[in-house]
């Protein structure tokens, strides 16, 4: 029986790109869901649950990527995703900004 | 980008003592400073800023690997140290697992293009299993530099 299967495609529009906060916020939304999801950039493909594999890509910004879910849960953590990218990780919030910039 | 273009070959440390966050960051940054890449009364604003980012998420990336770090105006390079604790470190990492090597990156607030090629080469080099558990078995600073000049040169992976 097939699973079910999804993809989405993203755009990185934070400055800073998927540096590793960034990628540490990915993995822990993957690692929360049931589904198994990889990162895909210039047709190579990473574990989307290892911080490491994410930074691995250097992935800048107005640089395009996108994730790949199998199993029950792809749709739900595909949409999460998504929204972790069009929120640009939070950085706005003027805390993150300051830690991520002090002075 | 190579680990020789922001690891500092005076500051790598193979025997961390710290036992805890702070002590190895502080342990860390100290190291910078004895090998002349920071400078004395920026030690104590370099510290905080490093663990002021920690409270953001832990850098514990997973796989016994942390990259604490901070953007500080008194650095006009990225500067950066390598060091190793034997025993690990508790560092509330991604993956529950204590920090047996550390990466630690000092970079110039308008520079992000440079911290994130040094986090791509860093992650990449330690995708290849033997040189991430060669470096967490090094017993001196030497045997990390000539490990870090073998990926230079694309010896693994």
């Amino acid at each position: 029986m097939c699973e079910p299967k999804a993809t989405r495609t993203v755009n990185v529009t934070n400055s800073a790109g998927i540096h590793a906060r960034a990628a540490t916020l990915i993995a822990e939304l993957v690692r929360r869901s049931d589904a198994r999801v990889s990162l895909i950039k210039d047709r190579e493909r990473v574990d989307a649950t290892e911080v490491l594999q994410i930074l691995s890509l250097g992935t800048r910004c107005g640089e395009q990527i996108s994730f790949e879910a199998t199993g029950s849960d792809a749709q739900r953590v595909l949409d999460a995703l998504v929204q972790l990218f069009a929120d640009n990780f939070g950085e706005d919030q003027k805390r993150i900004q300051e830690a991520e910039s002090p002075q | 980008m190579k680990f020789a273009d922001f690891v500092s070959p005076e500051a790598i440390r193979a025997q961390l003592t710290a036992t805890d966050k702070e002590g190895a960051i502080r342990e860390m940054v100290q190291a910078l400073l004895d090998a002349g890449r920071i400078r004395a009364d920026e030690l104590e604003s370099i510290v905080k800023a490093i663990l002021k980012r920690e409270e953001l998420g832990s850098t514990g990336i997973g796989r016994g690997v942390a990259v604490p770090h901070t953007k500080h105006p008194s650095v006009d390079r990225l500067v950066g140290t390598v060091a190793v604790s034997s025993p690990g470190v508790d560092f509330a990492s991604l993956d529950g697992e204590t920090v047996q090597l550390f990466f630690l990156l000092i970079s110039p607030p308008d520079c992000p293009g440079d911290h994130l090629r040094a986090l791509e080469n860093i992650s990449r080099q330690l995708r290849d299993d033997t040189f991430c558990r060669f470096l967490k078995q090094a017993k001196s600073a030497e045997e990390i530099q000539q490990l870090l000049d073998e990926a230079d040169n694309n010896q693994f992976g």
